[in-house]
């Protein structure tokens, strides 16, 4: 497999009230061309920062990627790119979809000329094509009567059509990678399920790659081939789907699997993991997740690094080391 | 009649006034028909607002007034918004520095009053014409504007659809040009829409003071002004220009709450 992505040790910081968080604090991970990959984890894990490293999009100068990070796309190094070239990345190489279809659309311009302004900002387009390209793009996303919605305003839209539009947006100049952030969290579960959908059918038919963004990992597993599990900053787990859904090595993976609600599971409350995230500024040394993990020891007390778990698989837990010790 | 309508009616009304003056008016507004006999003339069926001091007829001058209160008054704030939105567009969305420096600018701007620095200038210009009250008027009138566009970039900016179009490689005049500009235009166009009748009023005090449009220009200000000394005996001088002044700011009062009424959704 040829790489499309590749993320080293990717750390990123922000100047706070409460001092330096490191929201992001050495990732690595890589994205093969064509593959979908899920960064799960709850908020404030560093999921979303991790994301708008990629496309550099951090607020500078409160927020910024450390010196030793790398971020290399089909060979290029994305850290050193000049805004020019950024933008030409962004949009047209790497696109990104946001969790707020009601508030990502610009209210005062229609439909068409939204689609229509990204092929502008990134090819030789006239006008008339950038319209065709956009007529093309409304019907792919599946929404019905295309011709007259591109005259439609975005209020004028439900909430599902309007994330169809942001993925019309988002794909038009045709990305190798879509980064899709929480792009169902605001929609009913019907909606969602068809947003789901569609983005795995335009994934095939377009044949990128994708990175999605989610807490909820019965989403994660409807359409991921691999998950990376993220907690405090790091990534803790990484696993092809359903060896992760079978047998998560990582404790917190467990406990996430666990707290996801079953329709067909026992009648019982549902167990949750104790405790919540620590801020950024103020990580637990050692594993970040002992102080809430169940079967912490004296080993924990120092950071374990991504261990060999399995084939193709990977977590940050010294129980893979011991596994004895998980028996309770 | 909703305030828009009126708005525009009242505003239209004095529009067209001011564009057909010259096939309305009775008489040239400059000339002095007849020093000997139609000095401060009574209103009459000839003259119906009557005449002034040097025998001109004051409906005239009225109606000519209306076109040069209209002209300065339309041309000075499209100065001032187009300065006005500039600056607050670079400030807002450049910040740090060029920030600080413009703000601090503006600071300065509204905090000097702005009839001296008018009176100042204007006092020293040789050869005041309407152009040059135009763009004086233009010109120090931006500093409010500049400070409503800056907040309203500010907010503007963090706006998803904003962070949205950048992720999607939109450069920096893009997204001025196509999402942050027209999203503030509101608050700018009713801002324009006051400040219309704000300047025509600032122009009737310069006038009147002697220091606005130069005689024998008609101007509302300096037909009060030369009725000043009348005011006993002709009344009808001062008066006259003094309602067409207050109509013409109410007029374009009326029209700027309407047009917030329509742009603002809250209201809606």
């Amino acid at each position: 497999m040829t790489m499309l992505l590749a993320v080293r040790d990717l750390t990123t910081t922000f100047e706070t009230a409460d001092g330096v968080a490191r929201a992001v604090d050495g990732v690595s991970f890589d994205l093969a061309e064509g593959e979908t990959l899920a960064l799960v984890g709850e908020s404030g894990s560093g999921k979303t920062v991790t994301a708008l490293s990629i496309l550099r999009l951090i607020p500078e100068p409160a927020g910024r990627i450390a010196p030793g990070s790398r971020i290399e796309f089909a060979g290029r190094d994305l850290l050193s790119l000049s805004p020019r070239e950024l933008r030409e990345v962004r949009g047209a190489e790497i696109a990104m979809i946001f969790q707020e279809p009601m508030t990502s659309l610009n209210p005062v311009l229609t439909v068409g000329t939204q689609i229509a302004e990204t092929v502008l900002a990134h090819e030789a387009a006239s006008k008339r094509e950038a319209r065709e390209r956009a007529l093309d793009m409304l019907r792919l996303v599946g929404i019905a009567d295309a011709e007259s919605r591109l005259k439609s305003y975005p209020h004028e839209l439900s909430g599902g059509m309007r994330q169809r539009v942001m993925i019309a947006i988002a794909l038009v100049c045709r990305p190798r990678i879509l980064i899709a952030d929480e792009p169902t969290t605001a929609l009913d579960v019907t909606i969602q399920a068809q947003i789901l959908d569609l983005l795995t059918d335009l994934k095939r038919r377009l044949g990128m790659a994708m990175i999605l963004i989610t807490h909820n990992l019965g989403i994660a597993a409807g359409i991921a081939d691999r998950v990376a599990v993220m907690y405090g900053g790091r990534i803790v787990e990484v696993a092809p789907t359903v060896d992760l859904y079978r047998e998560p090595a990582h404790p917190y993976t467990d406990g996430l699997l666990r707290a996801a609600p079953r329709l067909d599971g026992p009648d019982r409350p549902t167990p949750s993991i104790p405790g919540s995230v620590p801020p950024a500024t103020d990580w637990p040394s050692g594993c970040r997740f002992h102080p809430r993990c169940q079967y912490a020891w004296e080993r924990c007390q120092s950071e374990p690094p991504l261990l060999e778990a399995g084939p193709a698989r990977t977590a940050r837990c010294w129980l893979v080391d011991e596994p004895a010790r998980r028996k309770p | 009649m909703s305030r828009l309508r009126l708005g525009i009616t009242l505003v239209s009304l004095l529009a067209i006034v001011a564009i057909i003056a010259p096939l309305i008016a009775p008489y040239d507004p400059t000339v002095q028909l007849d020093l000997a006999t139609l000095r401060n003339a009574a209103p009459s069926f000839a003259h119906p607002l009557g005449t002034d001091l040097y025998s001109r007829d004051l409906l005239s001058r009225l109606l000519y007034g209306a076109r040069i209160s209209l002209l300065i008054g339309l041309l000075a704030v499209a100065i001032s918004v187009s300065v006005g939105t500039s600056v607050g567009l670079v400030a807002g969305f450049s910040g740090g520095v060029i920030d600080i420096v413009l703000m601090r600018i503006v600071d300065a701007g509204l905090a000097i009053p702005k009839i001296f620095i008018l009176l100042v200038v204007l006092a020293l210009w040789e050869d005041v014409t309407v152009a040059v009250l135009i763009g004086i008027l233009g010109f120090t009138g931006w500093f409010g504007v500049s400070r409503i566009a800056r907040a309203e970039v500010l907010s503007a900016r963090e706006r998803e659809y904003v962070a949205a179009a950048r992720a999607l490689g939109a450069g920096p005049i893009r997204l001025i040009a196509r999402h942050i500009l027209p999203n503030i235009a509101a608050p700018i166009i009713v801002a324009a829409t006051l400040g219309v009748g704000q300047v025509i009023l600032v122009e009737a005090g310069l006038s009147y003071l002697g220091v606005g449009v130069p005689p024998p220009q008609p101007s509302w200000g300096n037909i009060i002004r030369d009725g000043q000394d009348l005011i006993r005996t002709a009344p009808w001088i001062s008066t006259t220009a003094g309602l067409a002044i207050v109509l013409t700011v109410v007029a374009f009062s009326i029209l700027g709450d309407g047009v917030r009424e329509l742009l603002d959704p809250r209201e809606r």
